[in-house]
């Protein structure tokens, strides 16, 4: 009897959750098509992969930028190699002052919290809408349907810039200068999203399935909630990245709309230090507005990570034979 | 009694102005098992989803268990209807969609429970129950959608090409399980297919569909043995029907190329399609109904000739100059031979132009290409008969065994006394 024999019937079967993705991994890259048998010439792969990660030391050198110089004091900030670190490390300490009141302007964690909020709102309230515009136009035909996507379209076209006065002196008559929903509401209107939506829901929402479920007696609402918007999360977390992040990164809308600086968001809280740090010569400021930098983008990092994983498609396998 | 299904000038014509269904009547009655069929785009689909409350009806009426439901939406029909692509939640487990229709309908958690899990039971899904659909081979999803059906008992069955994403082996299976629990729930079924196999194997009646129209209904028998039109005579029947351009005058004969077949008195309802000198017509003869005759390769067996020493089978075979019915010869020159192991095809060639069949028009005209080889119909003969390629055979044939056509309008002729009780309904 060998080794492998005398090992219990059971372990053969409870294959551990390491060996199955691995197994998994495998198989994916055995179903891909090998480079070779596109035609290309050779080191056309290493090419486009330096290429490719050169693009992304680009793109990732502000970030290191920000990491290194969130360390140092103000002086070093100026007088040392910006891409390494210099001593005295003062990580801490800087950290420490966006929670104090500079000079009455409000604090950066206050800041932070009306940004939250307001792109919590926003991006989820974008996202609801978009979803049900979406799904509304890729599967029901209704008169003026194509009309309305089209305006929508349309929409995207438009600078925001061009409707900053009308903007302005429509909310003033609303009263919403300085209210979160002033703030809130356009940014629940996003027109890229619903346009993302209705193409996703059209690729993801079989329409033979919304016929399966109208047969088995559910309603539209329930077949919307039930059927259709499980498949369509892949898409749902993308438009709520989108509008979270437009939200999170907005800073002409509340500079219009908000005078109270308790009410400011990150962007235009950190767009006044840096006013300061640069005309009024307050040069204190500069590690604060580095460190609020830093701050300010690592929700969004988080973001995508907790959520890239619903990113993934693939749900619909098994719902329709092709 | 009123139908469990009935529809009366159904039509639908679509935005752009497409007729996809014109005029379609027919009757399915409780319990029975009725087959829509016909090429692709010959609105059988479309017929189903107006009955589904899917599709908007352009005019005309359908009706469930007498109920005019033109106007209901769907989920009030008290309908099921299998998906050709299953149509499976596929975020929902085996169990969940099953009893998917039931939790709609409020029906209570435990009752639901049982209820799914007796449909499973009936379609051997008892393990997979919390399974997804993506985890389900292709049997088993379709199992799956069939148990998503059935576990509503619903008064009327709709199934749209439920078989055709299965491969061959499984179709087969599967077929015989629809059936199965036709059977055990007694629910009227309108089944879709554009396989003719499926539907003579399983319908109690079969409606033929081309062009949107009603082109014949009624058992399947009757389809094989007395097509309405040309349309059914091909459709239906595999190999098709051989199909030749010919002449009948009134005396009976038959002029075929250059083989002349002497009928005898013609019936009474052939005689009016019968003209002085010979009338124009198309006569079939399906595959099976050309058996081997003795004379093969002796090269004199034009007219009357053969059809000597038959094994009197065939009731006055034999007799060839007798009544209406005996057998009568055909003379071929075998091209290919294809041996099924059960039985063996022999495609052959004679001098009568085709007719109709497209693909052996095509075959035909290849002779200026390929001489000796073009061939204009095919007979089914038994695994052990003794044809070569090359071979001048013999076949006899039964005079009543032969079809005719109007070649102008494609009506089978004399149909119309005969089919009188064709569309009675068959309670089953």
């Amino acid at each position: 009897m060998t080794r492998i024999d005398a090992q219990p019937a059971g372990a053969a079967g409870a294959e551990s959750r390491r060996q199955r993705r691995k197994r998994r991994r495998d198989a994916q890259r055995e179903a891909e098509i090998p480079v070779e048998l596109y035609g290309l010439p050779r080191g056309t792969v290493p090419f486009l992969t330096s290429l490719a990660f050169l693009f992304a030391i680009f793109t990732l050198i502000p970030i290191a930028w920000l990491v290194i110089n969130s360390t140092k004091t103000q002086a070093n900030i100026f007088e040392t190699f910006g891409f390494w670190f210099a001593r005295p490390f003062d990580f801490f300490h800087t950290f420490s002052l966006l929670f104090q009141n500079v000079d009455g302007y409000g604090t950066f964690i206050q800041w932070f919290g009306n940004t939250a909020l307001y792109a919590v709102v926003g991006g989820v309230g974008a996202t609801a809408l978009a979803a049900f515009a979406g799904y509304g136009l890729a599967r029901f035909r209704f008169r003026g349907s194509q009309l309305a996507f089209y305006l929508i379209i349309a929409a995207l076209l438009v600078p925001v810039t061009a409707l900053t006065v009308p903007l302005y002196l429509a909310y003033a008559k609303a009263h919403l200068i300085n209210s979160i929903w002033g703030m809130v509401l356009p940014s629940m209107v996003s027109p890229i999203g619903v346009y993302l939506m209705r193409t996703y829901a059209d690729i993801s929402v079989p329409r033979e399935l919304i016929d399966a479920a109208r047969i088995d007696g559910a309603g539209e609402a329930r077949i919307f909630f039930r059927v259709a918007l499980p498949l369509m999360v892949p898409g749902v977390v993308t438009v709520l990245l989108i509008s979270v992040v437009a939200v999170w990164n907005n800073y002409f809308l509340p500079l219009l709309i908000f005078n109270i600086n308790t009410k400011y968001p990150l962007t235009v809280g950190l767009g006044l230090w840096s006013d300061r740090a640069v005309n009024s010569g307050d040069a204190d400021l500069y590690p604060m507005l580095v460190m609020g930098g830093l701050v300010t983008i690592i929700p969004l990092i988080v973001l995508f990570l907790v959520l890239q994983r619903y990113w993934r498609g693939g749900m619909l396998l098994g719902s329709i034979a092709n | 009694m009123s139908a469990a299904i009935g529809l009366e000038d159904l039509t639908k014509v679509y935005a752009s102005g497409v007729t996809a269904v014109d005029g379609l009547s027919l009757e399915v009655g409780d319990g029975e098992f009725v087959v829509l069929v016909g090429p692709s785009g010959c609105g059988k689909t479309t017929a189903l989803r107006m009955v589904a409350g899917l599709e908007s009806v352009t005019a005309g009426t359908v009706r469930l268990g007498g109920r005019t439901v033109n106007d209901v939406s769907p989920r009030q029909r008290d309908i099921a209807m299998v998906f050709q692509n299953y149509a499976l939640y596929p975020h929902l487990t085996v169990g969940e969609n099953i009893g998917f229709a039931l939790a709609n309908k409020g029906v209570p958690k435990a009752e639901r429970q049982r209820r799914v899990r007796a449909a499973a039971a009936t379609l051997g899904l008892a393990d997979l129950l919390g399974r997804k659909p993506r985890q389900l081979s292709g049997g088993q999803r379709q199992r799956v959608a069939m148990g998503r059906a059935i576990v509503r008992e619903p008064a009327v069955f709709l199934m749209d090409e439920p078989l055709s994403n299965l491969d061959a082996k499984l179709r087969v299976q599967m077929r015989a399980e629809i059936l199965r629990v036709h059977q055990a729930i007694g629910s009227a079924t309108l089944y879709v297919t554009h396989d003719q196999v499926e539907a003579m194997t399983m319908g109690d009646r079969i409606a033929v569909l081309h062009g949107g129209r009603l082109q014949q209904y009624g058992s399947p028998r009757e389809l094989f043995a007395r097509p309405a039109n040309l349309f059914v005579a091909r459709f239906i029947g595999s190999p098709e029907m051989n199909l030749y351009e010919a002449a009948l005058d009134p005396s009976g004969r038959l002029t075929l190329g250059s083989q002349r077949l002497d009928l005898g008195p013609l019936p009474a309802y052939l005689a009016p399609a019968a003209g002085p000198g010979g009338r124009r017509v198309i006569v079939g003869v399906r595959p099976s109904d050309l058996t081997l005759g003795d004379g093969a390769g002796d090269g004199d067996a034009h007219g009357r000739a053969g059809g000597s020493g038959g094994s009197g089978g065939s009731g006055s075979g034999g007799d060839a100059a007798g009544g209406w019915g005996g057998s009568r010869t055909l003379t071929a020159d075998v091209r290919v031979v294809e041996p099924l192991g059960s039985e063996l095809h022999a495609i052959f060639s004679i001098d009568a132009p085709a007719a109709g069949g497209r693909e052996l028009t095509a075959a035909e005209d290849a002779e200026d290409l390929l001489p000796g080889l073009a061939y204009n119909g095919l007979a089914r003969l038994g695994p052990r008969a003794m044809v070569r390629p090359g071979d001048r055979v013999t076949f006899r044939v039964e005079a009543s065994r032969l079809h005719f056509f109007d070649p102008d309008t494609g009506e089978a002729m004399g149909r119309q006394a005969d089919r009188s009780g064709a569309t009675t309904p068959v309670v089953s």
